[in-house]
């Protein structure tokens, strides 16, 4: 009678075991998970002293300055998947009595220019220096092109220069980058 | 990417399995109770686990978040219910798994009256705090939290695979006092621990002075990474590393010396005490061992121009390998290969029972024998108390529990438990002896078995044993 008693007893029991489950779930959902951060990250700056556009050496006019920078992160393969959008802020302060053309170059590994903007900066002077903002979003195919270059050239021209011109032109930048994280296998 | 999605679904795995056993704690009809207190009462003569069953044991939780918060079905994007769970979750939260395996078992009683036990089994444990500072970081990025300083001391958590030798003794002493001692030598396979961070890293709008738009800094930093065994199976054949494992199972590993205490006071026939304090030890760390550890304090600015007059086909400046090498300096990540010392989290267990109804088995009445001592009885209630020692400082539960002798060959054990995961954990354990034959088997959050997408925790143990009684 006892013994009777105990296999249904543990087969009560194990079969509550067995019938757990996990319901009402859908873990397809998990195709769906993505983190969508919104960096924001210093990009460049500089400042220039008007004294760079004139060659004193030689007595010739400088029209023309440019550096370039890798910035590698941008081609990596994670960025190149994951960024949507980004927007670039630029914010120049002239001090130098001159417009400027500023020419933003941006090359791939293989030296092939893959995305290309430019502005001008409004004139100022040393005792009221101008502030010219320069914003550019870059999004949909554009992005795509963008994530392709390493590196960035930056180019400025002035019109036409002396040995007496004064003041600075001086940039600070930032990138806002718009990412979309998924699993991407 | 790949790592993100494996390291989601692996947090929600360990969300399907908690910690603590506070069924098996006091089942004296369990050999494998023996573990739990080196002091409580042992009522066989010998036992023997039936290899590598004798004691399978799961348990795994959340704090804060069950599966179902995040699969369940409904009608809000997947997105936005974990965005909400991040948010909701305290840097207090954590995620623990633990599973055991016992490989050997036994015990017998001495002619000197003394119970010896040991064995061997596996163990991996592991727990990781919710770092919420960094989880916002990932989901959110920094656009919407400048001059919020994310704390990167919020980073915690450990993991464990370790062998794990041992062999106690048991005595009663006197009527009322059984005490036991148990010795451990542990052998760790595999070990990584990251605790006692700290640092922030805040990104804020730059003043007139400054260089640039923004200042990204990191200050204070101190991130240490503790790692043994891991270090030799980089670069090695993914398809040897299981057999390398194992091999450190059998004395391969880091060894480490730890001891178990515990005691039954029978304050009177019907009243009894029991505590326990468990892996009160260290493992040592000497063999495979790597620290990684990056201290310092730092500001990123972005990059600045300097526009060198350059002739032509002259390259300009490294700026981009510059900065990684000023931040590698001033943040470096040194790599430290001498050993360290890891302290076992420290399990300590308590309880007090009051055991009433008829007298079974040879506690009659009048037992001559044990005057003054308890007597085994039909039914018992009590209360219990567990506490686990962590990174960030213990971790409670509080049980009430009610056993009951059904007949001689059936005993069961009901708990309520009160811990950091839920208010509501039932768990309910059998254990049977059929001749020799010992089986038993415990489970706790029976509650959510109906769906265990919803438990935060959920704790199993079962095994096989064969015991003999004094004739």
């Amino acid at each position: 009678m006892k013994r009777n008693l105990l296999r249904p007893l543990v087969v009560l029991f194990l079969s509550l075991l067995v019938v757990a489950c996990v319901k009402d779930t859908d873990f397809d959902q998990a195709e769906d998970i993505a983190l969508t951060p919104v960096v924001e990250l210093d990009l460049i700056y500089f400042d220039i002293d008007a004294g760079e556009f004139y060659d004193e050496i030689n007595e010739i006019p400088v029209l023309t300055v440019s550096d370039t920078t890798e910035i590698r992160f941008l081609d990596d393969t994670e960025i190149q998947e994951s960024l949507r959008r980004a927007d670039f802020y630029f914010k120049f302060t002239n001090s130098i009595p001159r417009n400027f053309q500023v020419d933003f170059q941006f090359l791939s590994e293989q030296n092939d220019t893959t995305y290309t903007t430019q502005t001008t900066v409004v004139e100022g002077t040393v005792a009221a220096p101008i502030v010219t903002i320069f914003e550019e979003i870059i999004e949909a195919h554009e992005i795509l092109q963008l994530t392709m270059a390493n590196r960035v050239v930056v180019s400025v021209t002035i019109p036409d220069s002396n040995p007496d011109l004064e003041g600075n032109l001086n940039l600070k930048s930032k990138t806002t980058y718009y990412l979309e994280i998924r699993d991407r296998q | 990417m790949r790592k993100l999605s494996t390291l989601i679904m692996a947090l929600s795995l360990s969300v399907c399995f908690a910690q603590n056993k506070q069924i098996l704690y006091g089942f004296e009809e369990v050999p494998q109770n023996l573990l739990l207190n080196p002091g409580t009462k042992v009522p066989q003569k010998m036992h023997f686990g039936i290899p590598f069953l004798s004691q399978i044991h799961v348990n795994g939780g959340s704090s804060g978040v069950t599966v179902f918060d995040i699969f369940g079905e409904s009608n809000v994007d997947i997105n936005t219910r974990i965005r909400n769970k991040i948010f909701e979750l305290k840097n207090t939260d954590f995620f623990t798994a633990t599973q055991q395996l016992e490989i050997i078992n036994f015990g017998w009683r001495a002619n000197n009256e003394m119970y010896f036990s040991g064995g061997i089994y596996q163990e991996l444990d592991f727990i990781s705090y919710f770092p919420r500072d960094l989880a916002i970081l990932a989901w959110e990025g920094n656009r919407d939290y400048l001059d919020y300083p994310f704390d990167l001391g919020e980073l915690s958590a450990t993991a464990d695979l370790l062998t794990v030798y041992h062999f106690g003794v048991n005595k009663q002493l006197g009527k009322k006092l059984t005490a036991g001692l148990r010795l451990k030598l542990y052998s760790s396979m595999m070990s990584i621990r990251s605790t006692n961070n700290q640092g922030t890293f805040v990104t804020t709008l730059g003043g007139a002075e400054s260089n640039n738009i923004y200042e990204h800094t990191v200050s204070n930093a101190e991130v240490t990474v503790n790692t043994s065994g891991i270090a030799s199976l980089d670069g090695m054949d993914s398809a040897d590393i299981p057999g390398e494992i194992i091999g450190r199972a059998f004395f391969g590993g880091n060894f480490g010396l730890g001891f178990d205490l515990g005691a039954t006071y029978e304050i009177n026939r019907d009243l009894t005490a029991s505590a326990s304090i468990l892996d009160l030890g260290a493992v040592f760390h000497s063999k495979d061992a790597e620290t990684y550890q990056a201290t310092g304090t730092y500001t990123l600015d972005g990059i600045e121009l300097i526009f060198p007059p350059l002739s032509a086909g002259q390259s300009t400046l490294p700026y981009y390998d510059n900065l990684e090498d000023e931040i590698e300096e001033e943040i470096p990540i040194d790599t430290i290969t001498s050993g360290y010392t890891q302290f076992r989290p420290v399990k300590m267990n308590a309880s007090v029972k009051y055991s009433f109804g008829k007298a079974v088995g040879k506690g009659v009445d009048c037992d001559c024998r044990n005057m003054g001592g308890s007597i085994e009885r039909q039914q018992a209630v009590g209360l219990q108390f567990y506490s686990i020692f962590r990174p960030k400082g213990p971790q409670m539960a509080g049980t009430l529990f009610y056993y009951r002798r059904l007949w001689d060959f059936l005993a069961a054990k009901a708990t309520y438990t009160v811990d950091s995961y839920s208010y509501s954990n039932v768990g309910l354990g059998l254990a049977t002896d059929i001749g020799k034959f010992n089986f038993y088997i415990a489970a706790d959050n029976l509650l959510r078995y109906g769906n265990l997408a919803k438990a935060k925790s959920v704790s199993l143990q079962l095994g096989f044993n064969i015991k003999f009684y004094e004739e």
